[in-house]
């Protein structure tokens, strides 16, 4: 398999996708623009409320990810299948982390002001 | 006039390959190399075997001209079917234009072939009129004999209990539709059927009655429901060890298993089968070839069986103008029925111009999407040295795969090829053959079919 071939395969996996890849984009491009403009670093702001609802959405994932791909939590049965749903929960963790500490960062500069 | 468009969906992904890949790589990783020729290939059948010859030799080949005849308009994701009739995917997901996948160049005769004259390298078209090759590429596909099963024929699909997951897309939805009525009913007998020939997808019949069984279990009515498997010879599939794998859990899931049977005749109307007893004397395995004299056959013992769901696997074969060419083998397992290649160099044994891949070639299994895959390099190596006076030297290994879906939502996937009694040949080190897996389901449900459409563009 070439690099080529690998990336055409994603190209046709991504496809039905593009649409929410380009809105998640944009709602994670904007959320950062805006509160960047607000004053917010990634590395200075804490918010524990993100992080705990962060890792809640990526511990749900174990129940709707399997679902998503047309199966069940009870199919994940072999060590890979686990990983690979451990890689997912991960992800989603990220993903929900991204979104949620700029947003948590805005929400108390509206309780401030 | 419609003009065409500036960049399609696949000069898009090169592209975008281009600007992603192609700066990282030294200039021998991009691209093989060419051969100057005046040559004139012909390609018969433009399903994925035909579409990906085409993409491969359209960057191989300079100054030739490349032929490609298939009537369709229409891809089919083929592989997809048993998903929509198991009420997984729409039947949209698995259908493209053709058009989407024809390399720039290619000369695409849109007409059914009828027939081949490999004497003088001459292809007979629907219209007429001829086309006349210096190399030939047949990738024609296969026939579905559904009418060697006396009173069946694919326009029963939907009606009467009749199921087949074969005939078309839009038997596979009509197949979903009946087995949903089926379950809607709320009891009843289901047979399942295999054919006593080679046929595409040797799994197909098998994952058809695992995932009715899931949908069966999911009822809670499951002990309403009797399901019986027909098969005509004492193997249910050819890698060894699934074949024991699928007899075990057929079992245990209740599936009556009955072995040398094929299906020789169905009234549709008052919901019957007959079954013709094939063996174990005269056993008819997937290696066995299919006489259409021996369906006829007056003394065979017959039991017939009412149903109130059955899933018909026709007899399959090799097209007619092919059978009817010289091209068909002359002898050995495959004899009248299937294209005369040899295996492993995919070139055919009397004709050194002419080539075969996919499911017309006769090969005891290889009937897949994925034998596509490992095959099509093979051709265009092996073709390129002929061309240039050589003997072929890349060699075919059997590869074939099988996504064994063992339930709606898990599968294992089932590799092998020709060697030691066609063991597994595993792509993937953390993946094992024998392990029904949720992620395996899911290459099936999401990731196959990007990879097939990557076969098309020569890509993989």
């Amino acid at each position: 398999m070439t690099i080529s071939g690998i990336f055409t395969i994603l190209m046709y996996a991504l496809a039905p996708f593009t649409w929410l890849l380009v809105v998640g984009s944009i709602v994670v491009i904007s959320l950062h623009l805006l509160a960047y403009l607000r004053g917010y670093q990634i590395t200075q702001h804490r918010s524990r409320y993100a992080t705990i609802l962060a890792i809640l959405i990526g511990l749900s994932a174990v129940a709707w990810v399997p679902w998503l791909t047309h199966s069940t939590l009870a199919n994940v049965a072999t060590l890979f299948d686990w990983v690979a749903l451990t890689a997912g929960i991960v992800a989603i963790f990220i993903i929900s982390l991204v979104i949620l500490h700029p947003l948590s960062y805005l929400i108390s500069l509206l309780r401030e002001g | 006039m419609q003009k065409p468009p500036l960049l399609s969906r696949r000069d898009l992904l090169k592209v975008g390959s281009g600007m992603g890949f192609g700066c990282l790589l030294p200039a021998g990783m991009t691209s093989a190399s060419t051969l100057q020729t005046q040559a004139h290939v012909v390609i018969l059948g433009g399903g994925a075997s035909g579409i990906a010859m085409a993409s491969r030799l359209t960057r191989r080949l300079r100054g030739g001209k490349i032929t490609l005849v298939e009537p369709r308009e229409t891809h089919h994701y083929q592989p997809g079917w048993t998903m929509v009739a198991s009420g997984v995917w729409n039947a949209g997901k698995t259908m493209r234009p053709n058009a989407d996948f024809m390399p720039r160049g290619v000369n695409w005769v849109r007409e059914n072939a009828v027939s081949v004259d490999a004497d003088n390298k001459r292809i007979g078209l629907a219209s007429g009129s001829t086309i006349e090759y210096d190399f030939l590429i047949v990738a024609t596909g296969i026939q579905l004999n559904y009418g060697l099963i006396d009173g069946m024929s694919p326009e029963l699909i939907g009606q009467h209990g009749i199921g087949s997951v074969y005939a078309s897309i839009e038997g596979a939805s009509r197949t979903n539709q009946t087995i949903e009525s089926w379950l809607a009913s709320g009891q009843g007998k289901g047979i399942f059927t295999a054919a006593p020939t080679p046929v595409k997808c040797a799994g197909a019949p098998l994952k058809m009655t695992f995932t009715t069984l899931s949908r069966l279990e999911e009822s809670s009515r499951r002990e309403r429901f009797a399901v019986e498997y027909m098969a005509p010879g004492t193997d249910l599939f050819s890698q060894p060890w699934v074949d024991e794998f699928v007899k075990q859990r057929f079992d245990e899931q209740g599936v009556k298993r009955r072995h040398h049977y094929r299906l020789s005749a169905i009234d549709p109307q008052a919901k019957q089968a007959e079954f013709a007893f094939v063996g174990p004397e005269s056993e008819f395995t997937s290696h066995h070839e299919l006489r259409e004299a021996e369906f006829k056959r007056d003394n065979l013992q017959t039991v017939i069986t009412d149903y109130d769901f059955i899933h018909v696997v026709p007899p399959m074969s090799a097209h007619d103008f092919i059978k009817n060419s010289a091209l068909v083998a002359q002898d050995g397992p495959f004899r009248g029925e299937w294209l005369d290649v040899d295996i492993h160099t995919m070139q055919h044994n009397r004709y050194p111009d002419v080539f075969g891949i996919g499911d017309v070639i006769g090969a005891p299994i290889n009937k897949t999407a994925a034998s596509v895959k490992a095959q099509a390099p093979v051709v265009e190596e092996n073709l390129l040295s002929v061309m240039q006076g050589n003997l072929p030297s890349a060699r075919h290994t059997g590869y074939t795969s099988c996504p064994m879906i063992t339930g709606i939502g898990k599968a294992m996937l089932v590799e092998f090829g020709y060697a030691d009694d066609f063991a597994f040949m595993p792509s993937f080190p953390f993946i094992d053959p024998k392990d029904e897996s949720w992620v395996t389901w899911v290459m099936k449900d999401r990731m196959l079919q990007p990879a097939y459409y990557a076969v098309l563009e020569g890509q993989a």
